[in-house]
């Protein structure tokens, strides 16, 4: 297993946002997703999540309905609304940008400046 | 847009929460069953209340949680709660009587829209400021000039009048208005039709009338009152309206009766108009107010005024040169030319509130005693809470929901102490309110409810926040370790309730020692020597014209009445006058050498009475030099002008070289025969006319003959000094057998008309108002010293024990606790002392007859609090004495 790191603040948002916009999951579905798109990288603490799913529920960047998961179990399903498609958008980009200009920074030798 | 989205989600959330919170729970444990270590999910309660938060409703339930608990602990301490109850209703009780009256007096609108309606005043240009009336000619020209920005334009004239409805006339206010008044405050009537155009034409005299609710209220709200006649000044109007409840027009106090200003010179029987037919464009005694267009600017509205003001200057000079004509709010306080000012209204209002201010913060005071005791006995649950992972916000944020249902629960009770207390302290208004007039509501309404919580609230934060503060941030371990009431010694605690204590007892003394200031006036105001003799002295007051009588027979009525009054056996003698000393009208001149080329500058001002034979005799008053009026002189028509003058106007036009036989004449009179020269022939002792002055003031009497004043007052001296309380009714009922129709307005002696005056009353409502304010005080400060002196005597329960052991006399233990109260007594008095000096230099204006620096009062007051607070220690005190060692010992 790879090192771990732990989420930067404010990084779970856009990371549920991302997950859910490949289709709808339940809260332990967004879990597994995000260790799949970060190859088991960032620790997710499991619980924290919920938080940050209901605030974003709240926000009316997710929808929610109960459906079935796979092991036949009543499970509450998250799709991205329109607006979460938008969020995600605005914070890819935002954080494009600070990734490229952070790692711009990073690699700037002596004499660069 | 978002913001309400948000908002309406919030609410969807909260109306079906129970389902989201199932919807929560079961989410979870779906998500656990799929871990193999169900531990790796973290405390799904901790997890649940974060995801909580995140739906923005968790300070409600946060909100009810604190109420529900702040209930329950209360409920389990009731001593504690009583008495944080009534001392919170107390103090927030008079601060709310005080509110409701500074809010029915000043805040209150009168009217819908209060902001739209605006008075007009004409202003002197040159020189500039002084305010005039405005006449009716120029009103009708004003009205017509701006009809595009006032929607409704009025005048009115309030003036005294006799006023009968069938029991007699008494002296009330009335007011003349045009056609349009009611319109103009969006006030319908509660009854009946307003009056029409035909009756405002100046002649019209139609004589009709609408009358104040309250007086249609006394008449057992007849709805048959409509129709009705009804005598003003002995003429018969018909009732054709009654006003809206509350409805005062323009100003407090409120007219009882409204008349067309058509029917003007049927009502209008006293003041500069009197007797000249009403309307002239030099006639400048209307009160203009409009209402606005809705959405004129003042801009708009000046300009306009100014235009208007412009073309009436050059139409009329003679009458309307120099005057300009603005806008303003209405000045509610009285029915002045003039127009209010807001800086006023406030500061009345600022000083009307310090007082119960202070009374409120001495209850806080307490309040902040008994919570920090009360912390002492919850230091065990502030700690368990703590270490619980209660954070230090929300335990704050828990004791201070209990204090503000403390303050609500005493806030709700102090609404109904005051409301008691407001209807009293009106009812004592009324009969010492020299006319009848409309008094505002002081009744609820939203400002009274605000202002309930208001205070609710801001003593809240003054009692609640330092206690929550000093409960919280503790050690938690130590705290833990301890048994509930073990505390070895803590100095702090007790040093912090001393300090209580002595705030408490200086704020008290401030309060009580104003109170006996006030106490002081109202005693020195009703023994005050008037400067005449005032036993075996009866005063009746008449006024013909209210019955419209004209000057002949008015005066024939006035005469016939002294004639017929000489005659009752027991009367000494019998006299009349105008403006008795001490009744609340008078009339005064300027009065100056007569011939003096600096009359002006050289004038003294002086009351002004018209007076009969015997005048001075009857006052007890000796003839100082000269002779009373002769026969001719009291008979109208005499040749030459002649005044008694007494020896405070003598001295100040000629000092210390006598007046008699001298020329004086009057530099203020109008009309014919003025500035003719008078002829001093008589002097007289000084004597007071209103208690507000502190020396006798000038006064110059003339003749009966050669003025005519329909309100006179008859004085009689009676032979028997003691039965002068029974002559009363002799007296009432020989005047009604003389002359049916004249009004009897008062029959009196003159040591109660000196009591029952406005100028008494007010020292009196001063020393009853202070003095409750200081009683409560007091009490509050008692209770203080009480609950600091048992605190600090159970907290030593050992140290007694082991000194009553080691064989201390009890004696000494209660010296010693006594001696400790006494101390902290001696500093807040100390402390009171001087801010009830600087209190006695603020109030010296309001006061009569005492000095800033009262001796008695600066004793008396601190004797009263050291005693009370002595006797406050001496229970406690004496519970230190009774400690028995082996319990003392064993208890803790």
């Amino acid at each position: 297993m790879p090192p771990r790191a732990d989420l930067l603040p404010g990084t779970l948002d856009v990371l549920v946002l991302k997950a859910v916009s490949l289709g709808p999951l339940h809260g332990y579905g967004v879990l597994l997703r995000i260790e799949q798109m970060t190859h088991g990288a960032l620790l997710v603490e499991q619980g924290a999540l919920y938080p940050a799913l209901f605030r974003l529920e709240q926000q009316g960047m997710l929808g929610t309905e109960w459906g079935v998961s796979d092991n036949n179990r009543r499970a509450k399903f998250y799709r991205l609304t329109a607006a979460g498609r938008r969020r995600l958008k605005e914070d890819t980009a935002s954080w494009n940008r600070l990734a490229g200009a952070m790692a711009a920074a990073l690699q700037t030798r002596a004499g660069e400046v | 847009m978002a913001l309400i989205g948000e908002w309406i989600r919030r609410l969807g959330y909260l109306l079906r929460r129970r389902a989201h919170e199932d919807d929560l729970r079961r989410e979870m444990e779906a998500h656990r069953a799929l871990l193999e270590d169900s531990r790796a999910f973290g405390n799904t309660l901790r997890l649940r209340d974060e995801a909580r938060d995140a739906w923005g409703w968790t300070w409600l339930d946060d909100f009810a949680q604190d109420t529900r608990f702040a209930l329950r602990t209360l409920r389990r301490s009731p001593g504690f709660t009583l008495t944080a109850v009534v001392t919170l209703a107390l103090g927030i009780g008079v601060n709310i009587g005080m509110f409701s009256l500074v809010n029915g007096l000043l805040l209150r609108p009168l009217y819908e829209r209060p902001d739209e309606v605006v008075g007009v005043y004409s202003r002197s240009t040159s020189p500039p400021g002084e305010f005039r009336g405005v006449s009716y000619q120029n009103y009708v020209d004003l009205r017509e000039g701006t009809t595009d920005i006032f929607a409704t334009l009025a005048a009115s004239s309030t003036v005294f009048a006799g006023l009968d409805v069938g029991e007699g006339a008494k002296r009330t206010l009335a007011s003349g208005v045009t056609a349009n008044y009611f319109q103009v405050f969006g006030l319908p009537l509660a009854l009946g039709r307003p009056f029409t155009a035909e009756e405002e034409w100046l002649g019209a005299d139609i004589r009709v009338a609408i009358i104040s609710y309250p007086l249609w209220e006394q008449r057992g709200a007849d709805p048959g009152m409509l129709g009705r006649l009804v005598r003003i000044n002995g003429e018969q109007f018909a009732v054709v309206g009654v006003a809206r409840e509350g409805f005062t027009g323009t100003g407090i106090p409120g007219p009882e009766v409204w008349l067309p200003l058509g029917a003007h010179d049927s009502f209008r029987t006293t003041g500069v108009s009197a007797g000249r037919p009403f309307g002239g464009r030099d006639e400048h005694e209307l009160t203009v107010v409009g209402r606005l267009r809705a959405g004129t600017s003042s801009e708009t509205v000046a300009a306009a005024l100014a235009t208007v003001g412009r073309r009436l200057e050059q139409a009329f000079p003679a009458v309307n040169a120099g005057y300009t004509l603005e806008m303003s709010a209405p000045w509610r306080l009285m029915f002045i030319p003039g127009p209010g000012s807001g800086a006023v209204t406030a500061s009345i209002a600022l000083l009307l509130m310090i007082m119960p201010a202070i009374v409120l913060l001495v209850a806080c005071l307490n309040l902040v005693d008994l919570l920090l005791a009360r912390e002492q006995v919850r230091r065990q649950e502030m700690a368990i809470r703590s270490s619980l992972g209660g954070g230090r916000g929300r335990l704050i944020r828990q004791l201070l929901t209990e204090g503000l249902l403390l303050a609500l629960a005493g806030g709700a009770v102090g609404l109904f102490l005051s409301r008691w207390a407001t209807t009293a302290l009106l009812a004592s208004v009324r009969p010492v309110l020299p006319v009848a007039v409309s008094l505002p509501d002081l009744g609820l309404d939203w400002r009274v409810l605000a202002g309930t919580v208001g205070f609710s609230l801001a003593a809240t934060l003054v009692f609640g926040a330092w206690p929550a503060w000093a409960a919280t941030g503790r050690a938690v371990v130590t705290d833990l370790k301890r048994h509930v009431g073990e505390d070895g010694h803590r100095p702090r605690g007790v040093r912090i309730g001393n300090a209580l204590v002595i705030g408490q007892v200086a704020l008290s003394l401030l309060l009580l020692s104003s109170g006996g200031l006030f106490l002081m006036s109202a005693i020195s105001a009703a023994t005050a020597d008037p400067g005449f003799r005032l036993d075996g002295g009866l005063l009746v007051e008449v006024d013909p014209s209210l019955a419209g009588y004209d000057e002949a027979r008015g005066r024939q009525s006035q005469l016939a009445l002294v004639d017929r009054l000489r005659t009752v056996p027991g009367v000494e003698a019998v006299t009349i006058g105008s403006g008795f000393p001490f009744t609340s009208f008078g009339d005064s001149r300027s009065v100056a050498p007569a011939g003096a080329a600096d009359a002006q500058s050289r004038s003294v001002g002086a009351v002004f009475s018209v007076i009969g034979r015997d005048y001075a005799r009857v006052l007890g008053l000796p003839m100082l030099g000269g002779r009373d009026f002769s026969d001719a002189e009291l008979a109208s028509g005499s040749l030459e002008r002649v005044a008694i003058v007494d020896d405070a106007l003598a001295e100040g036009l000629w000092p210390g070289e006598g007046a008699l036989g001298r020329l004086i004449q009057f530099t203020d009179e109008e009309g014919p025969g003025v500035g003719q020269p008078i002829r001093v022939v008589g002097i007289v002792p000084a004597v007071k006319h209103s208690l507000g002055n502190p020396r006798p003031f000038p006064h110059v009497y003339v003749p009966l003959g050669q003025h005519y004043e329909s309100a006179m007052t008859l004085q009689l001296r009676v032979v028997d000094q003691e039965a002068e309380r029974a002559m009363l009714a002799t007296v009432a009922r020989v005047i009604r057998s003389v002359d049916e129709r004249v009004p009897v307005l008062r029959v009196e002696t003159w040591r109660d008309h000196l009591d029952a005056g406005l100028d008494v009353w007010l020292y009196r409502a001063g020393a009853r108002v202070f003095s409750a304010f200081g009683g409560i005080a007091l009490l509050l400060a008692v209770i203080g010293v009480y609950g600091v002196k048992s605190y600090v005597v159970s907290r030593r329960t050992r140290e007694f024990g082991i000194r009553i052991a080691t064989g201390a006399h009890p004696r000494a233990l209660l010296w010693q606790v006594l001696r400790e109260g006494g101390r902290i007594t001696a500093v807040g008095i100390g402390i009171g002392l001087l801010l009830a000096l600087g209190a006695g230099q603020l109030l010296q204006g309001f006061l009569y007859g005492v000095d800033r620096v009262e001796p008695v009062v600066l004793v008396t007051a601190p004797l009263v609090l050291l005693a009370s607070s002595l006797l406050a220690s001496y229970l406690p005190a004496r519970r230190a004495t009774k400690v028995d060692p082996t319990v003392a010992l064993r208890s803790e």
